[in-house]
């Protein structure tokens, strides 16, 4: 038997027994199908979660220095740390070999700024003027502030693009003045907008003062609230970490077992764990879709193996013209491998449809993983032949005479 | 043509003694005769045709084919043999069912190697009258018309050898006729042709006529055919 001519008789047999070839082809579409979708999604989530929180932390390599001990949830600010961490801790944190800069941070989330008759409750940034070098932030229109702005304390202020929606609409902002918890401030510079961060809230409804000024003018307090410490090696961030303890703990008069009143996160490490939770829930969704696969699998076998006793006869029959068992083997494998791979190209077809579909839905970004579509062409042919053998054998080995004599 | 030696088949039951269908039949068929195995049911008839198509190995004894001994064959060699060599017509037709005619015609040329000849199919329909039939389902052709589409089948490779199973057991008289005018003139182009039949008038166009009961040779004589 020729190989055309296999496919040929493929081709009669699935014409001939249409719902049991819909039916088949819909396992192994469903499979396929299930898989494409939810790997692709796991990978666009994946990705997708990585930009959020490279938005958020702006540089991977840096340590954040935290006063209070422990994990502590939600942002840090005035109202909810510790007054244990210096300007002068954050200074000596400079001095560290291998510390190239070292930003100080204290934010507020509860004050009004008001521009006319408009207000809103941004988060309140009080920064130093290395901000934007440390952060990948940028200005979008005016300047940020700059050190002699820092030392002078100015009031002075650069606002996130959401603060300039609800406060401005359409009007220019800039050298406008609004007032931050009543303090007039200057407008000298919008940030370009960095979108949502890794809890998909905004990342732009900010407004950034500098430090000095937030420090003695609006919130009369002399502790940072975050100061995020720049690395000259990437690779040296536990280094880093391990000397930056010993000096806060120096400084602090620490000494374990005391508990530490300071807490150092590294965004590497943090983005790591949130990433292994995804992978978690990566392989979870792979082995629904796996699941899915044997389904379609035992499906694809189940209905052959009811083909294979409906048709006794005439297997017994093409026996008798001259097919041998190789033969009725072939034959039947080639129907498991056609109907599979016809049902896992439907199934890509509509992977990569509801693929589209829901990362659209879900705003995701339209990322297109080829790893699981290969995968799914590969795994087709293999469903069709783990799935197909058994019965084509079972076709092979049916005894022509009998098949013959009912 | 066909040479059976000392021919036994006994088949095994899982359940129950093994049963003797075949009992040391020895008998030779010379290339373009026209023979008749008669026997009451159980004589072991279809049995002696399986081994003689290949479709079956005996127990015992050994079955030569144009000189081949097939009874120690592979199921592929013996695979080939029946491809080539052999046609069978069976009592049910066994025609594939939602399939067309001419596509049952062709089923044999799948396996011979070759190339599908649709003209070859629609040709040897031709033969048996049924050139107008080609694109009918079985369902949609009477019992008479399937036999000789399934002998038109049996044709397509052009084997020297027609192995029928009571093939008008199923017929009525006319369509019976039909038939075995089909099969006389397979047999005067010079064809071997062996014929299980129950049926006196059938077993008359025959040359000669093997008699069974219980697995063994009863008779075997020749006969004098009348004029046809
Ligand atoms: N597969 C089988 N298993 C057991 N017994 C069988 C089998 N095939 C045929 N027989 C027995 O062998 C004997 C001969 O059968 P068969 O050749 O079909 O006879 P006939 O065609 O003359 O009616 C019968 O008794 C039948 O019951
Ligand atoms: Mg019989």
């Amino acid at each position: 038997m020729t190989l055309m001519n296999g496919l040929a008789l493929a081709a009669r047999s699935m014409r001939r027994h249409r719902l049991r070839t819909f039916l088949m082809t819909l396992g192994v579409t469903v499979g396929i199908a299930s898989l494409t979708i939810l790997s692709s999604l796991g990978a666009a989530t994946r990705q997708e979660t990585m930009a959020r929180f490279k938005r958020m932390v702006g540089t991977f390599d840096t340590v954040i220095v935290r006063p209070g001990s422990g994990a502590m949830r939600g942002m840090p600010s005035v109202e909810n740390t510790p007054a244990t961490l210096t300007f002068a801790d954050a200074a000596a944190v400079a001095t560290i070999p291998g510390i190239t800069r070292v930003a100080l941070v204290q934010t507020a989330f509860n004050v009004d700024v008001i521009y006319r008759d408009r207000s809103d409750t941004p988060g309140v940034f009080g920064v130093s003027a290395n901000w934007t070098a440390l952060r990948d932030d940028e200005v979008a229109t005016g300047v940020f502030f700059s050190e002699e702005d820092v030392r002078a304390r100015a009031r002075v202020a650069v606002i996130g693009t959401d603060v300039e929606r609800t406060l401005f609409g359409g009007a220019d902002p800039l050298e406008q003045t609004l007032r931050i918890g009543n303090v007039p401030f200057l407008v000298k510079g919008v940030l370009t907008s960095r979108g949502a961060g890794p809890t998909g809230a905004s990342l732009d409804n900010v407004i950034m003062i500098p430090v000095t000024t937030a420090s003695t003018r609006l919130f009369n307090r002399d502790a940072l609230t975050m100061a995020i410490a720049q690395l000259e090696d990437p690779l040296a961030g536990d280094a880093a970490m391990q000397r930056i303890t010993v000096l806060l703990r120096q400084r602090h008069h620490i000494v374990p077992p005391a508990l530490d009143d300071f807490t150092l996160t590294s965004p590497r490490a943090a983005m790591d764990r949130i990433l292994a939770v995804g992978a978690t829930l990566r392989r979870l969704m792979i082995g629904v879709a796996a699941m899915a696969m044997l389904i379609g699998g035992v499906v694809i076998m189940s209905l052959m193996l009811v083909g294979v006793s409906e048709r006794q006869r005439e297997i017994g029959l093409r026996r008798s013209v001259g097919a041998s068992r190789v033969d009725i083997l072939v034959q039947f494998l080639i129907e498991a491998l056609a109907i599979s791979c016809l049902g896992g190209g439907i199934g890509i077809l509509v992977g990569l449809g509801g693929t589209e579909i829901v990362t659209r839905l879900q705003h995701l970004p339209p990322v297109l993983v080829w790893d699981p579509f290969a995968l799914a062409v590969a795994l087709s042919v293999a469903l069709g032949l783990m799935f197909g053998s058994f019965p084509a054998w079972k076709a092979a080995r049916v005894d022509p005479i009998g098949a013959l004599r009912s | 043509m066909i040479a059976l030696s000392h021919v036994s088949k006994v088949y095994r039951r899982p359940d129950g003694p093994p049963v003797t269908a075949l009992d040391d039949v020895s008998f030779d068929i010379g290339a373009g005769e026209f023979v008749t195995l008669r026997g009451p049911s159980g004589a072991g008839k279809s049995s002696i045709l399986h081994v003689i198509g290949c479709l079956d190995t005996p127990s015992a004894g050994t079955c030569r084919l144009d000189g081949e001994e097939i009874s120690r064959y592979s199921d592929r060699a013996l695979s080939r043999v029946r491809g080539r060599k052999i046609g069978f017509v069976f009592q049910s037709f066994n025609l594939l069912p939602r399939t067309t005619a001419l596509e049952n015609v062709e089923l044999p040329m799948i396996y011979a190697g070759g190339r599908l000849d649709r003209q070859r199919a629609e040709r040897a329909l031709d033969r048996v009258g049924l050139a107008q039939r080609a694109g009918h389902y079985a369902t949609e052709l009477s019992g008479g018309e399937q036999q000789r589409v399934a002998i038109a089948r049996a044709l397509i490779n052009d084997p020297p050898l027609i192995l029928a199973d009571e093939p008008t057991g199923n017929l009525d008289s006319a369509a019976g006729a039909e038939v075995m005018a089909i099969l006389t003139a397979l047999h005067a182009e010079g064809r071997t042709i062996v014929l299980v039949t129950h049926d006196e008038g059938v077993a008359a166009y025959a040359h000669r006529e093997i008699a069974l009961r219980d697995g063994r040779i009863e008779s075997d004589r020749r006969r004098v055919v009348a004029a046809q």
